[in-house]
């Protein structure tokens, strides 16, 4: 089995091993020039060296990949890699030759998802980290929680998220690319709707009152322990609402309220998202290995 | 004797449609059993139920004396070549004998290697070069390395040119001859089966029509020709297949024992061919259910 399975995905293993080790060198090259020209500034493309290295560092930033590149990439690794491996065998016929080999079809499923998912979650958790040592080289001042999707125990969570809907899609529409696009469809909503609706309630915000306005239009040092800040609300001596949107408004503004997440609850939030993710991720395998013991023939 | 296969009221739906309906028969071990009928009659469908693909939507069969749950017992013990012989394109022709090995406990490398040299088709060769005939004999390797008491083979030779085919048949007669191993391998054409089989299975419209070792088939039904009948009539005392009219003549495929010939009626040779389109062209009116011909035959 395990010898089928690298002669199967030996070109896939192939290409996604050269995709990441490139996307890794290139994440250490601008770091090293970010490193090499000292910055400490809070933007850290400002202070690159006006050489060569360092303007292929600072296009390399221009690209915004750091920002948005690890949201993004577990869900191409669910559509590429995790679609196809029931997907293209049932669209080839193939699945009748290998289930009708001496190996049932779970111990088939078993073994080809864990080997190609071990490689896939240490890539992941690999580039979470080389990514949160980007930002820590890029600058001390930044707000490193800000990147809270980045962070290398979510970025793995994701991605064996991501598989897992990769494969389910695939077993269920029995063809790969249909079942790439369902993947990417369902991972981007799953995700927002957890960052958005869900995420918020791991804990309740806590609340500060401001009362001394002159200080408030700076919220991060005013707030140095926040890693999450909701818009500001604004209230005149009455208690009444001036202002939800964020914008301090014109007029005598008594206090303002904002709701914010402690520094220290980083980890216990990235822990409950990254279980949940993982959780959903096991039952949704769980259904694949339904769907492909008993629903396919 | 253990039957290769038993199928008991079997019915599989999908959807809306029964591929197979309310199937009940019970094929011998060690023979070569052709499965014919039209496209769409569940030939596919029934070979994969033997084949521990699907399952039954109800009733049970049981392959080897088996029923389908102790799947890993029958996966060692049946081979199954799938309609299009599906192999993997990119592997070479050495690396699907591996496969073979990797995920069978019994597998006989020898036998193979041997068995391809003499099709005179080399290890090396990518599968996704080979010929359609040379691809289905790789598969047919494939399906025979693991030594399977009973081989399934869907529609093997339907895609292949005659010379292909008569070599395909041929390879398939010398390795059912070897060792008693049961064969069921199904075709829409009665030529190809006749070539290797010695036991008949006839399937149409999501039912068996009739089955039996071919020489008995043959010998329990007849083709009798006379005056030209009104529709709807019959000759008395025998049961009709089916009827055909021309002008001047009537012509009834019958079965069952055939005591005396009806007077002005006379005999012709039935070729097996005939006999299968006698039960495929009125499926309705040739249909009886299994265990009843097989006691008439037995």
């Amino acid at each position: 089995m395990i010898w089928t399975t690298w002669r199967q995905h030996r070109f896939e293993a192939l290409w996604a091993a050269l995709l990441a080790g490139l996307l890794m060198t290139l994440t250490w090259f601008v770091g090293s020039q970010l490193q090499a020209a000292a910055c400490s500034g809070p933007g850290h493309s400002v202070c690159l060296a006006d050489d060569l290295p360092g303007r292929v560092a600072q296009f390399i930033v221009g690209l915004n990949l750091y920002n948005y590149g690890l949201a993004v990439l577990p869900g191409l690794a669910g559509a590429f890699i995790g679609a196809p491996l029931v997907a293209r065998e049932v669209e080839n016929g193939t699945h009748r030759l290998a289930w009708t080999q001496g190996v049932t079809r779970l111990r088939w499923f078993t073994v080809k998802l864990v080997l190609v998912a071990i490689p896939l979650l240490l890539a992941a958790a690999a580039a979470g980290l080389l990514e949160v040592w980007l930002l820590n080289v890029a600058s001390a001042r930044a707000n490193h929680w800000a990147f809270f999707d980045q962070q290398a125990p979510l970025t793995a969570a994701a991605t064996l998220f991501a598989l897992a809907l990769g494969v389910a899609w695939g077993a269920v529409i029995g063809r790969s690319i249909p079942a790439m696009a369902a993947t990417l469809v369902s991972f981007v909503v799953v995700r927002i709707a957890l960052a958005e609706t869900v995420r918020p309630l791991y804990q309740p915000a806590l609340a500060y009152t401001a009362r001394d306005m002159s200080n408030f239009n700076n919220p991060p040092t005013a707030y140095p322990d926040a890693w999450w800040l909701d818009q500001p609300s604004y209230y005149d001596s009455a208690g009444r609402v001036l202002s939800n949107g964020g914008f301090k408004p014109a007029g005598s503004v008594a206090y303002a309220i904002q709701h914010y997440q402690p520094a220290e609850r980083f980890w216990a939030f990235q822990s409950i998202e990254s279980a949940l993710l993982a959780a959903l991720a096991l039952a949704i395998l769980g259904f694949a290995v339904y769907w492909v013991t008993r629903r396919i023939s | 004797m253990i039957a290769a296969i038993e199928a008991s009221a079997v019915s599989k739906r999908f959807g809306a449609t029964w591929a197979l309906h309310q199937c009940s028969i019970r094929l011998p071990a060690g023979k070569v059993i052709g499965l014919v009928g039209p496209n769409g009659a569940g030939k596919t469908t029934f070979l994969h139920l033997a084949a521990g693909l699907a399952r039954p939507t109800e009733g049970e069969v049981k392959v080897l004396g088996r029923s389908p749950e102790q799947q890993l017992l029958l996966l060692d013990r049946v081979g199954f070549v799938a309609q299009e012989t599906p192999l993997y394109p990119s592997f070479t022709v050495a690396a699907m004998l591996r496969f073979g090995r990797a995920l069978n406990r019994r597998w006989d490398q020898r036998g193979a290697e041997a068995r391809l040299n003499a099709l005179g088709i080399g290890l090396n060769r990518r599968v996704g070069q080979l010929s359609g005939g040379q691809r289905a004999q790789v598969a047919l390797a494939v399906a025979l390395g693991k030594r399977p008491e009973m081989l399934l083979l869907d529609e093997p030779v339907a895609r292949l040119d005659p010379l292909a085919r008569r070599e395909f048949l041929q390879g398939l007669a010398e390795a059912a001859a070897g060792d008693g191993m049961s064969v069921v391998l199904s075709s829409h054409l009665v030529a190809d089966l006749e070539r290797v089989c010695d036991y008949l299975v006839i399937l149409a419209g999501g039912q068996f029509q009739a089955s039996g070792e071919i020489d008995e088939l043959l010998a329990a039904h007849h083709l009798l020709v006379g005056p030209r009948l009104a529709d709807g009539q019959q000759p008395p005392g025998v049961e009709v297949v089916r009827a055909h009219h021309t002008d001047r003549q009537s012509s009834f495929w019958v079965r069952g024992p055939l005591p005396y010939l009806p007077a002005g009626w006379r005999r012709e040779p039935l070729a097996l061919e005939e006999l299968v389109i006698a039960y495929l062209a009125a499926p309705e009116a040739g249909a009886l259910p299994a265990p009843q011909l097989q006691e008439a035959l037995t």
